[in-house]
């Protein structure tokens, strides 16, 4: 079937509750859109117009439902004082944490117009609007505080802290909460719909005492800072979130994404009061036939299609950069050909 | 908050600034329907843009909260209608009258009215060809006027939900929204067609024995008026049978309403006109005079928020303090622009609008409360500005230039409109004594540096 909806229309339609043409699908296509480009990843995540251009590209290439302005979630710890390595085909890698070298008391909110790589991000965010944002929706990813915290320290250590430290914890989320509300801000005037990521906050890393205590207050006190605006909030957890689904609607999100979590006890847990994005296992993206691909993405859409709420084809975590081609093509055309709501 | 700063039209980014400011009891103070849940609209412009209205990224607006309100509500009339829908109200489309059948469609309870063809400002908000391209594929010509969008959202089913009746007017309207509506037609959806006589004064060679006249002082002949108070009866009926309500004392009561209405921007209007510096802006004020069409889907909050606007302009009033400044020329503006930009341009080049025919002249005249109702609205419709010669539709632009209030005229054509290219000629013969300046209007991002050229050409010639 033709699609008749834009991605823009579809996703409108979506978040106040009517039925789309067909479902949405967006896989997480991030930094896989470098190889679409056969863009060196470091040209990618240090270069907003590169970026911008990357997502393009696989939008042309894909035809999914939204560009996903991301590289990695370290960018706003970046902006705060961790240092990192470029490589030149990977993803930044952490060399030394902001608070190995500071008090937290000690690091400034950062200004996303000027410092690290928060421009690239914004740059990124208007030259895609630019171009197709009268079209496709502008996912902007802000590392939510938690995952911006442990970007911020030793990731060993800073577990440690989260028994032993509260307050020095808790001291580092309110530092990371303004800095990603001011990134957030910057990232709607650029014309990007934030979504939140926290990928380690997911109870494959904490537990969900830890992530009561420190990862869910945070999160929702961005969520309701972008509630202000009448925006729809995408959160994405990573990993394993099993205990801690009930949970999640407590964040306050208008859409959850999910990653390994069973997606039927999620949809009866979830989606009476969330739309539910999800949740294709990624790695079966990078070493699946296409034929088994479309297949499994297949029975996700038809289980899924009948979240009360509504629901997004995705996959679970990011798309991976290497990921055959094909592969991506046959789960972006199995969900669009199985997801249709409209006769 | 808010409230001690000076008028001014500020930008997006600005307009997000001063956002942050807003408490969050402000914010939820407003709502559509009354609802808590998904009634409230106060959201800075930044949160329409990042669902698609690109244009606002360009567009200065005014400061005020009152002007918040008032862009918050405007904007998010698609998703207030879906959530009509939701909330199991009626959704009545009223098409091509531009102002009567949603005073007969709101006397029903659970009601909502509202003008698809309006979709004609969607592409250039979002400075998009997503709609007009869409109608070009369904076979609409691309030289046809933008209000061909609207075809393109019947189709789409996106930017309203699909109306539970359609009423469509045709006969003295225009022309390439007829053919549209016909093409909706023919998409499956069934319209209830009305027909709108040509309005005439007293001519020999005609065979009509008794003229009437509006109380705006237009003539018209007297079975006109018979022949719509039918036409309304058949709204009417056709109202009843899709609610099996219908109480003739409610239509009283909803004439009472839009009149309320209709008084409030007739004061609103009298007030920035005639103010010696404009206390608001000419494309809020644009936004202000089309919600008396229907309220915008709210005629109640939408009330609300004209009182408010009301009292902020009566406050720049009294202190002196405008958006303008005080040597701004000032400007009649003829046929409504589609690009909202093109007003923000003509006041950045020293323009101020202090008079306006939007082709809506039947929407902004009271409707007689003490006939009956039927008649009064038959009455009223007579007024309507594209239904008469040129010389009636614009007699109170006329009379503006006589007496020496406007010192330039502006008529904005629309590409592809045949009424539009007719009618600028004559309205041009009409009004011999001052300047005018036509500016055809290009389709979405196509204002150009030799459109903004010609209009601050055309300012420094009036100073």
């Amino acid at each position: 079937m033709t699609d008749i909806l834009t991605p823009r229309e579809r996703f409108g339609l979506l978040v106040i509750d009517e039925k789309p043409d067909r479902c949405n699908t967006i896989p997480l296509i991030t930094s896989h859109a470098a190889s679409v480009r056969g863009m060196k990843l470091r040209d990618y995540y240090t270069n907003g117009e590169n970026m911008a251009r990357a997502q393009i590209a696989a939008i042309e290439k894909y035809g999914h439902d939204a560009i996903s302005i991301f590289s990695e979630v370290g960018i706003i710890a970046e902006a705060m004082g961790t240092e990192f390595d470029y490589p030149e085909n990977d993803l930044p890698i952490q060399r030394i944490p902001a608070l190995e070298k500071k008090d937290i008391n000690d690091i400034e909110i950062p200004v996303p117009t000027s410092d690290a790589r928060l421009p690239v991000y914004l740059e990124a965010i208007e030259y895609a609007y630019d171009a197709l944002g009268d079209r496709v929706p502008i996912l902007a990813y802000i590392p939510a505080p938690f995952t911006t915290g442990m970007m911020l320290s030793e990731p060993n250590r800073f577990l440690i802290q989260t028994i032993k430290e509260p307050d020095h914890v808790k001291a580092v989320m309110e530092k990371s909460l303004a800095a990603a509300i001011e990134l957030c801000y910057h990232a709607i005037d650029a014309g990007g719909l934030p979504i939140i990521v926290d990928p380690l906050a997911s109870s494959s890393v904490i537990s969900p005492r830890a992530y009561r205590q420190y990862a869910l207050p945070y999160e929702r006190k961005l969520v309701d800072f972008l509630h202000r605006y009448d925006l729809d909030v995408i959160l994405h957890i990573c990993g394993d979130t099993t205990p801690i689904l009930d949970l999640l609607k407590e964040t306050h999100a208008d859409l959850i994404s999910i990653d390994r979590v069973d997606l039927t006890d999620t949809i009866k847990k979830l989606s009476s009061t969330v739309r539910v994005i999800g949740n294709y296992d990624t790695s079966l993206l990078a070493f699946s036939s296409p034929e088994e691909i479309a297949s499994g993405v297949r029975d996700m859409v038809k289980l899924s299609m009948q979240a009360p709420k509504g629901y997004i084809a995705a996959t679970g975590c990011e798309v991976p950069i290497h990921a055959p081609f094909d592969n991506v093509m046959a789960f972006i055309n199995a969900a669009k050909e199985n997801g249709w709501y409209w006769d | 908050m808010l409230k001690n700063i000076d008028p001014q039209k500020i930008s997006l980014k600005e307009w997000s600034r001063q956002f942050r400011l807003l408490d969050d009891s402000e914010i939820r103070r407003f709502k559509y329907y009354n609802n808590d849940e998904w009634g409230i609209y106060l959201s800075p412009p930044a949160t329409f843009m990042v669902y698609g209205a690109r244009e606002l990224r360009k567009l200065k607006l005014d400061n005020s909260l009152a002007a918040l309100r008032l862009w918050g509500f405007a904007l998010n009339e698609s998703e207030r209608l879906f959530r009509a829908r939701q909330s199991g109200k009626h959704i009545i489309a009223t098409m091509g009258d531009l102002g009567t059948v949603p005073v007969i469609a709101m006397a029903f309870p659970d009601c909502i009215p509202f003008y698809p063809d309006c979709t004609w400002w969607t592409p250039f908000f979002n400075e998009s060809t997503v709609l007009l391209d869409k109608a070009s594929e369904l076979g609409t010509p691309e030289a046809s006027c933008f209000v061909r969008s609207t075809l393109a959202a019947f189709h789409k089913m996106a930017y309203f939900p699909k109306p539970d009746i359609l009423f469509a007017s045709t006969g003295a309207s225009c022309d390439d929204y007829s053919c549209i509506m016909q093409m909706v037609e023919d998409m499956g959806f069934e319209l209830n067609w009305l027909e709108i006589p040509f309005r005439r004064k007293k001519q020999d060679h005609f065979t009509d024995e008794k003229y009437a006249r509006t109380p705006q002082g237009l003539d018209y002949p007297e079975r006109f008026e018979t022949y719509l108070i039918n036409e309304y009866k058949h709204v009417w009926q056709r109202m009843q049978d899709l609610t099996n309500d219908g109480d003739p004392e409610k239509l009283g009561e909803s004439i009472k309403k839009n009149n309320r209405l209709r008084r409030l921007v007739d004061q609103i209007k009298a007030l920035t006109h005639g103010a010696k510096i404009a206390p608001f802006p000419a494309l809020e004020m644009m936004v202000i005079e089309f919600g008396n069409l229907y309220g915008y889907a709210d005629i109640d909050e939408w009330i609300d928020i004209l009182e408010m606007v009301k009292s902020k302009i009566i406050d720049r009033v009294k202190s002196g303090n405008g958006v303008l400044d005080s040597d701004a020329i000032p400007l009649a503006w003829i046929t409504p622009t589609a690009d909202p930009l093109l007003l923000n341009i003509v006041e950045d080049l020293g323009g101020r609008v202090v008079a306006t025919e939007y082709v809506i002249n039947q929407a902004l005249s009271e409707i007689e409360e003490d006939i009956d109702p039927f008649r009064a609205l038959a009455r009223s419709f007579m007024n309507a500005s594209l239904i008469g010669s040129t010389e009636e539709r614009i007699r109170h632009i006329s009379a503006g230039v006589d007496s020496g209030r406007i010192a330039g005229v502006i008529i904005t054509n629309m590409l592809g409109c045949s009424h539009c290219a007719m009618e600028t000629r004559a309205i041009e013969k009409r009004l011999k004594n001052v300047p005018i300046l036509a500016i055809d209007i290009p389709a979405p991002l196509g204002i150009t540096e030799q459109i903004r050229t010609r209009i601050a050409a055309f300012i420094e010639m009036l100073k």
